[in-house]
């Protein structure tokens, strides 16, 4: 209907205009090697994940290798042929297990920041665009979220989630990964509300809104319809840094006893299982956190290209 | 004055929240009579005595009620029992809190000292080879959580790691001991180091890294302005100008920076402290949530709340500090 919705990636939607005049229209850039490597390793990950079940080289998480007596025993294998990444204290592939991690710490990575989006994303857009005693309330949210470390947060919830789901019948569909998603999604709110907040104040004093309002858009149409689309970069940018940090916090949370169900490997079960075992088996606690290290990584990079594409800065996010 | 108590106020309102949320969800599920008690005391309490717990702590009234007995009673310096622990919790923490105090120091006292040398000096030969290897790095770094770093470390500085070749063997590391044990900088220095340094170096990279590159980018944009231009015409040194003039101007985001991270050095810590085995309040807490020691819970939450809510307090002063500008517009307000 109308035209003012500014395409979605356009770098006018960013809070800060452009220090210089648009350059002249230049030869697209090839993407840095960073970038390559970063949606190149997640790209892989994420397929290995997904069809884990289906290809050949990769075992199930608990099936036993047999040891070079062909038997089952501790640490048999060291990274090789037989074992890529080396057996576990049980005889596992630390490789399969490794692969069936990612399967759980994407999803609960991806399902949280999808939960923080909507729910800050919602709360930052109202406080910046009503202001007053709305933009007060979530302020304080924001900071209550802020002021408690968040991953004692997270321990607190998750265990006390658990202990309600146990109980009432009604939370029987909340499983530990749902339970974890909720929690670390709560966790992203606060991030994320606060720099919708900020966009948000500034594109309502844009001239495109008042362009709206003065021809009868209502509250809820200006707010979803004319200033969310020209949210999305900030959104996105802060989005994949915070995966980065989602995903670290879910290997402290599953390294600290407080992850997905037993049965179901994660890369910070991994590191607390072996971990006293490092000087005789490195790579059973090592390539764990070396694929936590690389997923945490690309996000990283995506995020910080994204910001800068965008020119969004995030002090301390 | 006022812009000070309005955030006074603000941190007021923030600690009354976060405590009652706490201690709310500390509660959730326990609604029969007796429940909360019988929680703190470990299934195999009597009667009798549960009855007598739920007395002395109010437990059987309703939220408020509970909230404010147990906030007279923090005040008074009165945090309650831990069962698990048998002693009182002011006891128990205070045994506790010197090692997560040191480690949090430790680690945002020597980022600080290491992000801003580097940084200042990164931005004075922007995008020259020292920049760029140094901007490649501290990005490399803040990809590390915790969790990742403490057995890299591990493996590196704690584990001896043999290389043969030939006849000859190389042996590197070894060099800290495996088991963090609790020695006070004032019994034993170099034990204490030893006993402290990996621990510490695994909070402070990801830190020097984050804060290093905050102030790269502020003091990228100070260089440009106008006033530097200024002070290099009247014949500053250089620098003075470069350590002086624009480091003053350039520290905003390296101060907002220190109080952000605070919560995530405190995470970072309850993953530390529990990797290396250091009894810190930050392990302790872990198991105190576990076993669902309530007092113990909500006491060191308050604390850490406390403390974490007044260095931002102190970060939003420092801007007064730092720059006159704001000082004068809030003395006008």
């Amino acid at each position: 209907m109308t035209t003012t919705v500014i395409e979605p990636t356009s770098p006018e939607a960013a809070a800060t205009p452009p220090a210089e005049p648009a350059a002249p229209k230049r030869k697209r850039k090839r993407p840095s090697f960073g970038m390559i490597f970063a949606c190149g390793f997640l790209g892989l990950l994420t397929f290995l994940a997904i069809f884990a079940d289906y290809l050949p080289f990769i075992r199930f998480p608990d099936t036993k290798v047999p040891g070079p007596d062909g038997r089952p025993g501790r640490y048999e294998w060291g990274p090789g042929w037989e074992a890529w990444f080396g057996t576990d204290g049980i005889s596992n592939d630390v490789f399969a297990k490794c692969i069936y991690g990612a399967r759980t710490t994407l999803q609960v990575g991806i399902f949280s920041t999808i939960f923080g989006i909507v729910v800050g994303g919602f709360l930052g857009v109202l406080a910046g665009y009503f202001r007053g005693w709305v933009d007060r309330v979530v302020s304080i949210i924001i900071d209550c979220l802020l002021a408690l470390p968040a991953l004692l947060l997270a321990i607190i919830l998750v265990n006390r989630l658990d202990d309600y789901a146990t109980d009432a019948a009604w939370l029987g569909w909340l499983s530990r990964k749902w339970q974890i998603v909720i929690t670390l999604g709560i966790l992203a709110v606060a991030p994320l509300a606060r720099i919708v907040r900020a966009q948000t104040l500034s594109l309502r004093e844009r001239e495109f809104v008042l362009a709206a309002r003065s021809l009868g858009a209502k509250s809820g149409r200006v707010m979803f319809r004319e200033i969310l689309p020209n949210l999305i970069p900030a959104i996105l940018t802060v989005a994949f840094t915070g995966l980065s940090i989602l995903i670290a916090a879910e290997g402290a949370l599953a390294f600290l006893g407080l992850g997905v169900e037993v049965g179901t490997p994660t890369w910070g079960k991994l590191i607390d299982e072996n971990r006293n075992k490092i000087d005789v088996a490195w790579w059973a606690t090592i390539f764990p956190c070396l694929m936590l290290f690389l997923t945490v990584f690309s996000f990283n990079i995506i995020g910080d290209r994204l910001s800068r594409r965008f020119d969004i800065r995030q002090a301390g996010v | 004055m006022r812009y000070f108590l309005q955030r006074l106020s603000q941190f007021l309102i923030v600690f009354f929240l976060v405590t009652f949320g706490v201690m709310i969800l500390m509660r959730l599920g326990l609604n029969a009579p007796g429940d909360p008690a019988r929680t703190l005391l470990g299934g195999t309490a009597d009667e009798q005595l549960i009855a007598e717990t739920t007395e002395k702590y109010r437990l059987d009234s309703n939220y408020f009620v509970q909230y404010f007995f147990w906030l007279g009673n923090l005040l008074q310096g009165d945090m309650g029992y831990s069962v698990p622990n048998s002693l009182p919790v002011s006891t128990l923490i205070k045994s506790r809190i010197m090692t997560t105090l040191l480690l949090g120091l430790y680690a945002t006292v020597l980022s600080v000292v290491i992000a801003v040398p580097v940084a200042v000096w990164q931005a004075y030969k922007r995008d020259g080879r020292f920049d760029r290897s140094a901007s490649a790095t501290s990005f490399f770094l803040v990809s590390f959580p915790a969790v990742v770093l403490a057995p890299i470390l591990t493996l590196f500085l704690i584990n001896e790691i043999v290389f043969t070749f030939g006849d000859y063997q190389l042996t590197i590391g070894g060099w800290f001991p495996r088991v963090g044990e609790k020695i006070y900088p004032w019994e034993d220095f170099w034990g204490h180091v030893e006993n402290f340094f990996v621990p510490t170096l695994v909070l402070t990279l990801p830190l020097a890294a984050i804060y290093t590159r905050l102030l790269r980018g502020d003091m990228v944009q100070t260089l440009q302005a106008d006033f530097i231009t200024l002070a290099s015409a009247k014949g500053v040194p250089p620098q003075r100008v470069l350590w002086v003039h624009a480091l003053r101007n350039s520290l905003f985001s390296l101060v907002t920076g220190v109080g952000t991270q605070l919560g995530a050095i405190v995470g970072s810590a309850i993953v530390v402290e529990t990797f290396f085995d250091l009894d810190g309040t930050g392990s302790m807490l872990v198991v105190a949530i576990l076993s669902k020691d309530l007092f113990t819970v909500q006491s060191t939450a308050a604390i850490l709340v406390i403390t974490v809510v007044t260095v931002n307090l102190i970060v939003d002063l420092m801007y007064a500090v730092l720059d006159p500008r704001i000082r004068h517009a809030r003395a006008l307000a």
